[in-house]
C-alpha cells in the first residue's frame, strides 16, 4: 500500500524524483520558483537551486521555443504553462519547431522537453481559463500526449514524460488536484488500464471524466447493470488494446472525456474501435462530451456545459434502449 | 557559467580564444577545429579545466584566403542550387542569400566548432560557414536519401549538427528561442559554448523576438543575435513594416550591447562577431550584430524582385562581400592567380559535392512515417 | 495635485473612485460568503482608471484585462450588473458567459475583455485601426499591467500603431513598484530586462509620459495629452502610472489586510493605525485626492462622509441586486457561438 497524496503533491514529486534523477532536467515556468499558483514546484527552488529552477517572464512562445532549443543542445526541460488555455501563444513554438524537429532533421536532432498543461473546467473560471485542448496536440504527429487520473499515476507519467526523449504534453486537469490517491510506484507507465470490470457495456475515458465514469458505473451498478472503465492515460500514442478486448466482450460501448466532443479524441478512439477487426459492437458506440460552445463563467452554464457522470449514466441507457432525454442537446457534429 | 581564462601571455600576440574539450585532455585535431587553419592550440592553460587556447599563428593572410575561399564555396554552391533549381533538377521553395556571405562566413569565423549556430529559411551561408559537407547539404536541398536530414527538411530546414549547425526554421524569428535554448543548455551544462541565432530585419516586427531579447538579457545567456537587415520584408521594403530603421536599437532597451556592420566587409563582421562571442563567452551575456546587407536574389528562386530599385541593386553590386574583400587581398599582395585558383578551387568542389548529390538516391518513400518520434 | 478643473468634475472623480472602492471592498467581501471564483481587484489604482478614463467621450473605446472593475466602474457601469456578471446571473454585464475575467459592456465603451496576459493589445490596436480607416474621430485606449509587456503581442501591436500612426493610447498600470524588494512569499511581479518599461514604446519611436499613478492631477494631464494626440491624427502615446501594490493585493487571493477603507484617515493622522501606516498616508491615491480636495476647499470632510455613506448604499444595493438576479436559463450555455 503506498500513501496517499493528493494529486497536485503527486505532481510535485514527479517533478522532484525527476530533478533528483537527471541533472540535466530543469524547470521553467511563470512564477515557479514561489511554487506556481497550484503549488506544483513548491520547494523545488530551494532543493535544487535557481540554475535549475527557472522564473520566465510571461513569454510563453519564448520559453517553450527555447525549451526546445536546449533539450536539442542536451537537457531535458519541463516547462510549465500556467493554464493551457495559454499555450496558444506557443502552439508556433510547439508544433512547428518542437514537434517537428527529430522528423525534419530525420532523427539528427531530439526534442526531449515536458509541457505541464493543466485546464479543464473547475471554480468558475470562465471561457479563457477552462478549456481541454488535448485534441489539438493529439493531431500534431510529434508530440505525445499524456492525461492521467489518478495521483499515483501523475507522478509515474510525468517521470515517464520528461525521460521520454520525445517532446510529451502532461495534460493535468486542476479539478484533479485536491483529489487524494494512493501513490504505489508501481503504476505502469505506459498504455491504457482497466479501472473497473463489467461485462455489460465498456466505458473509455481520460483524466478526470475517468473519476465521472467510475461514479457512473457505480450508479449503473446498484441497478445491475456493470460497466467496464478504460482509463486511456496516454491519447498520444493511443493504446487501445483492453479497449478493444472489453469491448469484443460487452459488444456495447461509450467513450466520454470533458472536451468539446466535435473533433475530440473520442472521435479518434470510436473510429478505430470501429474499424478494428473483428469488432462488430451490438450498437454504434456512443460518445459523451462537452456541447459545441465555449465554457460560461456562470456556476449555471458552467454546470449545463460540463459533462459529468449523469451524461455516461444516460449514454449506457440509450445504448441499452432505454434513454431519456438529457437537459440540453449533446448531439454529436458542429451546427 | 564558468569563465574561461586567466593567464594570458599571448595577449599581445594576437586574439586569444577558448575551446572546451570534448574530453579532458584530448588535443582537438585540425579537422575539429574546422576549417579554421588560421587558428591552432598553443598550450594548455589548466587541464583540470579540460581547456585549451588557441591563437592565431602566423599573419592572418593565411587565414583570411581561407575566409575568401568559405565565401567562394558559399557564393559558387548558392549559384550552382539557382542553376538547379532553374534547369527543374530540384524543387522546392529556395531561398538565397547571394550577396550576404559576408555575413554568414565573417560570423562564423569568429566561432569555435562547438558553438551552434541557429538559422532561416535562407541560411545554406550559415551551415556552409560552419563547415557543413557540401554533398550532403546538396543532398539535402535536392531530396534526396543521403541529405543531412534524409531529405525531410530540404532547403529551409537545414540541420548539420556535427558541425555546430543544429537547425533552421521556416518561420520568421522561429530560432531565435531555439537558440536561447542552446545558450543556457551550454550555461547550465558548463560547456562554455556560444550560441547563435541568425535572423532577417523581419523578425524585429515580430513577438518571438521581442520576448526573445528579453530573456536573454534577463538571463544574460551566451548568445549572439545577428541580425541580417537587408533591407526587405520578403517582398517589401523594411520601411513598409516598421518605423525603426536599426533593429540594433531594439536591443538597447533590454540593455543588450549592439553593434551595425557593414555586411559588405567580412572582416568588420568579424571583428563585430568575435567581440560579442567573447562577451558571451566570458560570461556577460548576449550581444546583438547588426549586419547590413542585401541580397542580390528575389525573395525566393522565382521571385523576379520587381520591388525593387535597379540603382540599389547595382550598389550592392558594387559592395559585393566576395569581390571586395578579394580586391582587399589583392591590394595586400596576394597573386591575382592566387585568388583565381580560390574562386576555381570553390567551383569545383561545389560542382563535385553537386553532381554527387544528384547521383544519389531519392528519399525513401518508407521514411515518411519515419523519425516522427525518436 | 488635483486637476485644474470645475469643481463638479473633481466630485465626480471622487465619486467613481469611491465607487470603485467600495465595489472591491464589498467583492472581498462577497467572496466569502459565496463562490465567486478567483478575482482581482483595483484597489490603490483608482486614481489612475478614473482620472484616465474620463478623458474619453462617448464612442471612445477601452481593451482591459483580468483585473477590469475599476476601468468599467470609472466609465459609470453600473455596479449591480457587475457584480451579477461576477456571481453569473442573467442580469450580468455579459449575462453571465463572462464572469469577473471578462467583464464588458460595448455602451460604456468596453466592447470585450481578455483575461489573457497581452490579450488585449492587439484588440485595442484593431480598435484604432478601424477608426483610422472609417474616418471616425474616436480614440482606443489598451489598458494593461506591466506584466504584459512580456508577451510579444505587445511588440507586434505597437510596431503596427506606430507605423500606421493610429490613433490608441497605451496605459501601462504599472503596479509592481515594489516587486525588487519582494518579501518571501509574495506573489511576484514581472520579470523584464528593460527599465524604464517606456524604453519598450520609445524604441518604437512612440511618445512616452510617466506618471505617478495616485496623482489624480498628473494622470489627467497626461491622458488629456495622449487624447488630443490620437485624436489630431499624431499617432499612439505610451502612458506608465506607477503605483505601489495595494498589501491585500500580495497573496494571490485578494484580502482586506488594511481593512475597509477608513475616510478619515485623510483629516486625521492620529486615526491611522500602525499596520500598514504607510499605504493610508502615502500610497493610497484615494486618500491622496481626498486630502487634497479638502485642502483646495473643493469639499468638506462632511460632504466626503456623507458621498461615501451614499456610495455605500449603492453598492449594498447594488449586490443585493445580484443575489436576487435569477441564474441564465440552461439553454444559453449554447446560444451566441456563432453570431
Amino acid at each position: 500500500m503506498g500513501a496517499k497524496v493528493r494529486y497536485i503533491e503527486a505532481v510535485r514529486q514527479g517533478l522532484r524524483s525527476s530533478l533528483l534523477d537527471d541533472p540535466a532536467v530543469i524547470v521553467l515556468g511563470e512564477d515557479v520558483r514561489h511554487g506556481g499558483p497550484f503549488g506544483a514546484t513548491k520547494g523545488l527552488a530551494d532543493e535544487f537551486g535557481k540554475e535549475r529552477i527557472l522564473d520566465t517572464p510571461i513569454s510563453e512562445g519564448a520559453v517553450v521555443g527555447m525549451a526546445t532549443g536546449a533539450a536539442a543542445t542536451g537537457l531535458r526541460p519541463v516547462v510549465e504553462i500556467m493554464f493551457v488555455d495559454f499555450v496558444t501563444l506557443a502552439m508556433d513554438q510547439l508544433v512547428n519547431h518542437a514537434a517537428k524537429l527529430c522528423f525534419m532533421t530525420g532523427g539528427l536532432l531530439r526534442a526531449p522537453i515536458t509541457v505541464r498543461v493543466q485546464g479543464g473546467v473547475s471554480g468558475r473560471f470562465g471561457a479563457q481559463h477552462s478549456q481541454s485542448l488535448e485534441a489539438w496536440f493529439v493531431h500534431t504527429p510529434g508530440l505525445k500526449v499524456v492525461a492521467p487520473a489518478f495521483p499515483g499515476d501523475a507522478r509515474k507519467l510525468l517521470e515517464a514524460a520528461v525521460t521520454d526523449d520525445n517532446p510529451v504534453v502532461f495534460v493535468e486537469h486542476r479539478g484533479l488536484y485536491w483529489l487524494k490517491g494512493e501513490m504505489t510506484g508501481d503504476e505502469p507507465a505506459s498504455g491504457s488500464i482497466v479501472r473497473r470490470h463489467g461485462d455489460d457495456v465498456t466505458i473509455v475515458s481520460y483524466s478526470k471524466m475517468v473519476h465521472e465514469a467510475l461514479a457512473a458505473a457505480d450508479s449503473l451498478g446498484a441497478e445491475g447493470i456493470e460497466c467496464e472503465v478504460i482509463d486511456l492515460r496516454w491519447l498520444a500514442p493511443l493504446d487501445l488494446e483492453p479497449a478493444v478486448a472489453s469491448l469484443r466482450r460487452t459488444g456495447r460501448a461509450v467513450v466520454a472525456h470533458e472536451a468539446v466532443m466535435t473533433g475530440g479524441v473520442g472521435a479518434e478512439v470510436v473510429a478505430r474501435l470501429q474499424s478494428t477487426p473483428g469488432v462488430r459492437p451490438n450498437a454504434p458506440i456512443a460518445r459523451v462530451g462537452a456541447p459545441f460552445a465555449p465554457v460560461g463563467a456562470a456556476p449555471h452554464l458552467e454546470d449545463a456545459f460540463v459533462p459529468g457522470s449523469g451524461d455516461i449514466v444516460r449514454a449506457v441507457r440509450g445504448l441499452l434502449g432505454e434513454a431519456p432525454p438529457g437537459p440540453i442537446s449533446r448531439r454529436e457534429g458542429s451546427p | 557559467m564558468r569563465r574561461l581564462g586567466v593567464w594570458d601571455p599571448w595577449e599581445q600576440a594576437g586574439p586569444l580564444f577558448f575551446a572546451t574539450l570534448p574530453a579532458r585532455g584530448r588535443i582537438l585535431s585540425a579537422s575539429e577545429m574546422g576549417g579554421y587553419p588560421g587558428w591552432s592550440p598553443v598550450l594548455h592553460n589548466d587541464p583540470s579545466r579540460s581547456v585549451l587556447r588557441f591563437r592565431m599563428t602566423g599573419r592572418d593572410l593565411v587565414a583570411d584566403q581561407e575566409i575568401l575561399a568559405r565565401m567562394w564555396l558559399v557564393r559558387a554552391f548558392e549559384e550552382k542550387v539557382s542553376e538547379l533549381y532553374a534547369a527543374g533538377r530540384i524543387a522546392g521553395l529556395i531561398h538565397l542569400g547571394i550577396g550576404q556571405e559576408g555575413s554568414a562566413v565573417g560570423t562564423c569565423a569568429a566561432l569555435l566548432p562547438g558553438d551552434y549556430v541557429f538559422g532561416t529559411h535562407r541560411s545554406h551561408a550559415h551551415a556552409i560557414a560552419k563547415g557543413a559537407d557540401l554533398r550532403r547539404l546538396m543532398a539535402e536541398i535536392a531530396g534526396r536519401a543521403t541529405g543531412y536530414c534524409k531529405g525531410k527538411g530540404g532547403s529551409m530546414h537545414i540541420s548539420a549538427p556535427e558541425v555546430g549547425f543544429v537547425t533552421a526554421t521556416g518561420v520568421v524569428a522561429g530560432a531565435i528561442p531555439l537558440a536561447l535554448g542552446a545558450a543556457l543548455s551550454s550555461v547550465t551544462r558548463n560547456q562554455g559554448r556560444v550560441a547563435v541565432a541568425f535572423f532577417g530585419d523581419g523578425a524585429g516586427q515580430s513577438g518571438a523576438f521581442h520576448e526573445s531579447l528579453n530573456l536573454a538579457a534577463l538571463w544574460k545567456l551566451p548568445v549572439v543575435l545577428v541580425c541580417e537587415n537587408n533591407g526587405y520584408v520578403e517582398f517589401s521594403p523594411l520601411s513598409a513594416h516598421t518605423v525603426v530603421e536599426r533593429l540594433a536599437d531594439y536591443a538597447s532597451v533590454y540593455s543588450i550591447p549592439a553593434v551595425t556592420v557593414d555586411g559588405g566587409d567580412v572582416l568588420a563582421v568579424r571583428h563585430a562577431a568575435r567581440q560579442a562571442a567573447d562577451t558571451a563567452r566570458k560570461g556577460h551575456g548576449p550581444s546583438f550584430v547588426e549586419v547590413l546587407t542585401h541580397r542580390l536574389r528575389g525573395h525566393y528562386e522565382g521571385d523576379p524582385a520587381t520591388y525593387r530599385k535597379l540603382s540599389e541593386r547595382e550598389e550592392w553590386t558594387q559592395r559585393d562581400p566576395v569581390a571586395r574583400f578579394a580586391g582587399y587581398l589583392s591590394g595586400l599582395g596576394v597573386a591575382s592567380e592566387t585568388l583565381d585558383e580560390i574562386e576555381a578551387a570553390a567551383r569545383t568542389q561545389v560542382a563535385g559535392a553537386a553532381e554527387q548529390a544528384l547521383a544519389d538516391p531519392p528519399a525513401r518513400p518508407a521514411d515518411v512515417t519515419g523519425d516522427v518520434y525518436v | 495635485m488635483i486637476p485644474e478643473l470645475p469643481p463638479d468634475r473633481l466630485v465626480d472623480y471622487l465619486y467613481r473612485m469611491l465607487v470603485i472602492r467600495r465595489f472591491e471592498e464589498g467583492l472581498i467581501r462577497l467572496a466569502g460568503e459565496y463562490a465567486v471564483g478567483h478575482f482581482h481587484v483595483y484597489i490603490g489604482q483608482e486614481a489612475t482608471g478614473v482620472a484616465a478614463l474620463a478623458q474619453l467621450e462617448q464612442g471612445d473605446v477601452g481593451f482591459t484585462t483580468h483585473r477590469n472593475h475599476g476601468h468599467l466602474l470609472a466609465r459609470g457601469t453600473d455596479p449591480a450588473a457587475m457584480f451579477a456578471e461576477i456571481l453569473g446571473k442573467e442580469t450580468g454585464t455579459n449575462r453571465g458567459k463572462g464572469g469577473t475575467l471578462h467583464i464588458a459592456s460595448a455602451e460604456h465603451g468596453f466592447p470585450t475583455t481578455s483575461a489573457a496576459t497581452g490579450g488585449c493589445t492587439p484588440l485595442a490596436t484593431g480598435a484604432a485601426f478601424a477608426f483610422s480607416r472609417l474616418g471616425k474621430d474616436r480614440v482606443s485606449v489598451c489598458l494593461f499591467g506591466d506584466g504584459a509587456l512580456e508577451e510579444g503581442t505587445f511588440h507586434e501591436s505597437i510596431n503596427i500603431a506606430a507605423l500606421e500612426r493610429l490613433p490608441v493610447i497605451y496605459l501601462c498600470e504599472n503596479n509592481s513598484l515594489e516587486a525588487l524588494g519582494q518579501k518571501a512569499n509574495e506573489y511576484p511581479s514581472s520579470t523584464m530586462s528593460a527599465a524604464p518599461l517606456t524604453d519598450l514604446a520609445a524604441a518604437f519611436k512612440v511618445p512616452t509620459i510617466t506618471v505617478d499613478g495616485t496623482d489624480t492631477g498628473a494622470v489627467h494631464d497626461a491622458m488629456a495629452t495622449a487624447v488630443e494626440r490620437a485624436r489630431g491624427g499624431a499617432g499612439p502615446t505610451f502612458v506608465e502610472a506607477l503605483t505601489v501594490r495595494w498589501p491585500g493585493n500580495r497573496p494571490l487571493w485578494p484580502q482586506l489586510l488594511t481593512g475597509a477603507t477608513d475616510l478619515s484617515y485623510a483629516w486625521d493622522a492620529s486615526a491611522i493605525p500602525a499596520d500598514y501606516a504607510v499605504w493610508h498616508t502615502e500610497q493610497d491615491g484615494l486618500l491622496r485626492y481626498v486630502r487634497e480636495l479638502l485642502s483646495d476647499g473643493v469639499l468638506t470632510a462632511d460632504e466626503v462622509l456623507a458621498m461615501d455613506e451614499q456610495v455605500k448604499s449603492r453598492i449594498e444595493d447594488a449586490i443585493r441586486f445580484a443575489l436576487d438576479s435569477p441564474y441564465p436559463p440552461v439553454a444559453a450555455a449554447l446560444e451566441s457561438v456563432y453570431a
